[in-house]
């Protein structure tokens, strides 16, 4: 403390007043002994703006003018004051401590100082300190974490370059972001408020922290006393690695090669490793809080939380900042920075640490896809590596203590560069909710104003044609889709109880994207022919498609009980009370019977659909495939199947081939579409929906899609176009 | 009524007991995550029309996150500012000479600060820290603390009537009420499953006290049968953010929400919500009623603008 301290009493009491009218005179004393400097070291805090008219109104420029508080400190026994100072309970001691505590603090201890201020000592480079162009992404990064609130659509982790953050604003940043976020989602699960808060952190390459106030005590204590153990044992990066290696080398000079492995196990059992990896992964912290819930559980509530807010209507929230913002930070404008920026940032090659650092932004991705395939499967398939190597474990073992850490650091950037772990599949998961939910209220809205009505085309130049029917086929068979569906239009009108006609007409608006009119022209088929076992499958998947249960497996069952081959399976007395566990067990008795009718296993595929068991869905319309590997709509199926569960990155590969065997496969392209928005690849997304668009520029749903995709690729600038659906504008700017 | 743009995000907004037409906003940069806080000073203007005057600003190194007047001197502010402090600001000293204290025990953010409105000399701070703090303006360190919460504690406010008498709100889902002769709480209300974000005393019934809280609703106790709420408000969309009783009407007040509205609410009539403002386009995080004019109401939200109106009319009435 220096002598002004001493004589003034430190920053923290000072006088009201310009220092020369002060009302303490030791202090203006000091000034004239010192030097008024000390006023600059005193006022950490400048106000910037004042207006001068206001000036005079608010303080008045007199010298003896005195302020509120005419003395710094009143003498706590002035009597005046014991009054109201006994009736209070000191909380540690009593009336004596407290006078003790005044004393010894008389003169007061110098001000507590301002972190900001502390690290830039000239106030003027105050303000320009969160305004720079790294700051403005801060900026608008932690607003599209605050709005990404609204969407339910899950906040994206986005590295940015290095900002320069001190370890104070990190910590305010964890901190406050976790409080706050229990606030702003409060409708949501505890895990979509981790995934979000770390996701936040992670882009700004700060740690998740013990010290850091989490959820409320109480409800996680277990975990959390269960991660402060961790924590203490383990820490990140750097250390966790050299860690491995030494203990890697320990285990190996003390068991031998080839007893490491089991060693190994038995020392941590089956999930050690795995579980040792977790610990040292200090970002996925809370995500893994959430593993004990499972997967699906945790599905189910990003679900529940996303039904909620589809729900609210309310147009503000609708045209809220949220989606424009999602975009502004995001993906556009930040890459471009971020690549520029980051080229720069990127240290050399060979800088271990920097490059771990890089990959650990993309941590929580690794762990979502650990949650998703659960620790189990991946020791597994760490096992069964293992087991093929088998016989040369002395040499695996060898060239692993050979690696360097940096190898081993590139070996797990380049897994992760791969795309071996997956992207961020938790956001996957919502975003194809979401979609799926858009998809459904659609669907809601259109079933209760026209289900089942059949809209035709005005200004059809096919009535009339003498055989609407074959150019339809003909049409239909060329690919040229909305061609088709005016020559079916024609031919049902001309005759309406042509159930062929109809069928035709369905499947032609199906894989033109246009469900309504699917179904509507399914449900005239049906009436035409109730026994056309095409119908009734069709029907049976769109209503799969709407997760409409009971409908579906009324058209399934159908299906089997019309069947020449299997409708001595199908008691017709079940069709009064239709059990999906029924109708499952006489498709599998179907499929015993004849494993090779490719049908069967489809519509078991589209039965597993119902009961969301996609790993069961995907092989029965793999070996579906293997019957008919030129069926395109099946292969949209597997696409459609694989994109809801959680490869969507083979979802990508599915629909390839459906459109390598029917380029004008609208839906194709459009689900294609959405399996890059699921995968964060908005621009890619963009490109297909615009092309399913030119093909059909009917399909409301597919709009949608789009709108949604532009909005999170930034592309603001073209959301009018999509509004106004100007295809011209659009492929010229996203051809693909 | 007219508009004010804030830089930054509003967090608080305050009527001054002693000018009808003067009103403090608390700031903060980035929704109060990361940066600096400001604290305005605004004059209503003369005419309607006209912009708002701002009297004065301060800057701070943190967000501010709430504002309170003195109830002694009417040129006295005490900003709660998230870095833990709190910074007392004289209106009739010029702005190098402020902030003229700086009091700095809470090691966390400061959420709240309410000035006591009967003895006039004191006022309580609550924290993240999980603690209240009270502190009288002559006094370089608190006087108590009162640590009995389990986690933060979001608001403390003084009875209107009971000089001694303080409630607090926190995030381990309680609300307490305190005596600060007593050497702890005096009474441990489990008013919502949820964390509960805000509370204020009926004026007129000093037994009367609402609590506003992240399961969206207003709920509103009588402390002497604290049981069952008087009344449970329904109608805000998400977290309820702020809620104050209205100084002229016993049955009156005003709330705002994460989802961007304000509303009133009479509480003892059975359609309880008299009215709902959508005039935010962001949250809604700060409300406030006029001592001195009835049915004066502002608002402030994260869409940086702060709203001035009239009970029964539209706030975005030019």
């Amino acid at each position: 403390m220096d002598m002004r301290d001493l004589v003034t009493g430190g920053a923290a009491c000072a006088v009201p007043g310009s220092s020369s009218s002060s009302s303490n005179p030791l202090a203006a004393l000091a000034n004239t002994l010192i030097g008024s400097s000390s006023k600059i070291q005193e006022n950490k805090e400048i106000p910037t703006s004042i207006t001068p008219s206001s000036e005079r109104q608010i303080y008045t420029e007199t010298n003896d003018h005195l302020g509120a508080l005419d003395q710094p400190f009143v003498d706590p026994n002035a009597p005046q004051h014991s009054d109201f100072l006994r009736g209070f309970h000191g909380s540690g001691g009593g009336q004596t401590e407290l006078d003790a505590a005044w004393n010894d603090i008389h003169p007061p201890p110098p001000p507590q100082l301002d972190h900001i201020y502390d690290t830039h000592p000239h106030p003027q480079q105050h303000q320009p300190i969160l305004d720079g162009p790294p700051q403005r992404m801060l900026s608008s990064l932690l607003h599209s974490f605050v709005d990404s609130s609204r969407g339910g659509v899950p906040f994206h982790a986005t590295p940015l370059p290095v900002l320069g953050l001190s370890e104070g604003d990190k910590q305010c940043i964890r901190n406050r972001s976790s409080i706050m976020a229990r606030h702003i989602f409060a409708d949501k699960s505890e895990d979509f408020i981790n995934a979000q808060v770390n996701a936040l952190l992670c882009s700004l390459d700060i740690d998740g922290d013990a010290r850091a106030k989490g959820p409320l005590p109480g409800r996680f204590r277990e975990l959390e006393d269960y991660w402060n153990e961790s924590q203490g044992t383990l820490k990140p990066g750097f250390h966790a690695a050299d860690g491995w290696v030494a203990e890697f080398n320990q285990q190996r000079m003390v068991h031998g090669a080839n007893g490491w492995a089991s060693e190994f196990e038995q020392q941590h059992g089956a999930n050690g490793w795995a579980s040792e990896f977790e610990q040292s992964q200090l970002t996925s912290v809370d995500q893994m809080r959430g593993s004990n819930i499972s997967s699906l559980a945790a599905m189910e509530q990003t679900r529940m939380l996303a039904n909620t807010l589809a729900q609210n209507d309310d147009p503000k929230f609708q045209n809220s900042k949220f989606l424009q913002f999602v975009s502004k930070m995001s993906r556009g404008e930040l890459i471009i920075d971020d690549n520029q920026v980051k080229q720069t940032a990127l240290p050399a090659a060979g800088d271990w640490a920097s490059e771990y650092q890089h990959q650990y932004n993309r941590s929580p991705a690794w762990a979502d896809e650990f949650l998703s395939h659960g620790p189990d499967q991946w020791v597994n398939e760490f096992t069964t590596e293992r087991g093929q190597h088998g016989p040369v474990d002395d040499q695996w073992v060898n060239e692993f203590s050979k690696l360097h850490v940096h190898d081993w650091a590139d070996e797990f950037g380049r897994q992760v560069g791969e795309g071996a772990l997956g992207e961020n599949s938790t956001d996957n998961w919502a975003n194809a909710y979401d979609e799926f939910l858009n998809e459904q209220v659609a669907a809601r809205q259109r079933s209760d104003t026209s289900r089942g009505v059949y809209v035709f085309s005005d200004m059809n130049p096919y009535v009339g044609h003498p055989n609407p029917l074959k150019e339809g086929q003909e049409l239909f068979r060329k690919g040229l889709l909305s061609e088709a569906v005016l020559a079916l239009e024609a031919e049902v009108l001309k005759n309406p109880d042509n159930a062929e006609g109809w069928r035709l007409l369905g499947i032609a608006h199906a894989e033109n994207d246009d469900d309504q009119q699917a179904i509507a022209a399914m449900l005239r088929a049906q009436e035409a022919d109730s026994t056309n076992l095409e119908v009734l499958l069709a029907l049976g998947v769109s209503h799969t498609n709407e997760l409409e249960q009971a409908a579906a497996l009324k058209y399934l069952y159908g299906w089997l009980r019309h069947h020449p081959q299997y409708g001595t399976l199908a008691p017709p007395e079940l069709s009064d009370s239709l059990y999906y566990a029924d109708v499952a067990r006489l498709f599998n008795e179907a499929a015993q019977m004849s494993p090779d009718d490719a049908d069967v296993h489809i519509v078991l595929g589209v039965l597993y659909n119902l009961t969301r068991e996609y790993d069961k869905a995907i092989e029965s319309f793999q070996t579906a495939l293997k019957l008919k590997p030129h069926d395109y709509s099946l292969w949209n199926k597997l696409g459609a199947t694989q994109a809801n569960s959680v490869h969507s990155a083979d979802a990508i590969f599915a629909y390839q081939q459906a459109l390598d065997l029917k380029p004008n496969y609208v839906r194709a392209w459009a689900n294609m579409g959405i399996s890059y928005a699921n995968q964060g690849m908005y621009e890619d997304s963009i490109r297909y929906y615009v092309r399913a668009l030119a093909m059909n520029p009917k399909a409301d749903n597919a709009w949608q899609y789009l709108r949604i995709s532009l909005s999170c690729a930034s592309r603001d600038d073209m959301l009018e176009a999509c509004d106004s659906r100007n295809l011209d504008v659009l492929q010229k700017e996203f051809p693909l | 009524m007219p508009v004010f743009k804030t830089p930054f995000n509003g967090y608080s907004v305050k009527f001054s007991p002693f000018y009808e037409s003067r009103l403090a906003v608390a700031t903060a940069q980035n929704f109060g995550i990361l940066g600096n806080g400001r604290l305005h000073i605004l004059d209503l203007p003369p005419t309607p029309s006209s912009p708002f005057v701002e009297l004065a600003s301060f800057d701070t190194a943190d967000g501010v996150y709430d504002v309170a007047w003195s109830e002694s001197h009417d040129s006295l502010l005490v900003a709660a500012v998230a870095d833990g402090s709190l910074k007392i600001y004289d209106l009739s000293l010029p702005p190098t000479s402020n902030p003229i204290r700086s009091l700095h025990e809470h090691s966390r953010e400061v959420q709240s600060v309410d000035y006591n409105p009967v003895r006039r000399d004191s006022f309580i701070s609550s924290s993240w820290d999980d603690s209240i703090k009270l502190w009288t303006l002559d006094r370089p360190t608190s006087i108590r603390s009162f640590q009995e919460h389990a986690y933060c504690v979001y608001a403390a406010v003084w009875n209107p009537r009971h000089a001694d008498v303080f409630a607090s709100a926190s995030g381990d889902c309680t609300l307490r009420v305190w005596d600060v002769r007593e050497p702890g709480s005096t009474m441990v209300v489990a008013a919502h499953e949820f964390e509960i974000l805000s509370c204020d005393w009926n004026k007129y019934d000093d037994c009367v006290i609402a609590t506003a809280s992240v399961d969206k609703s207003v709920r509103v106790w009588d402390i002497r049968t604290y049981r069952t709420p008087l009344a449970v408000l329904n109608g805000h969309g998400y977290a309820v953010r702020k809620v104050k009783f209205s100084p002229h009407n016993r049955s009156f007040l005003v709330s705002c929400s994460y989802d961007m509205t304000v509303c009133a609410w009479d509480y003892m009539v059975e359609d309880a919500r008299i009215g709902q403002y959508g005039h935010h386009t962001e949250f809604a995080v700060g409300v406030d009623m006029s001592v001195l004019v009835e049915g004066l109401i502002a608002s402030t939200g994260w869409d940086e603008l702060v709203y001035v109106w009239q009970y029964g009319t539209d706030p975005r009435a030019p």
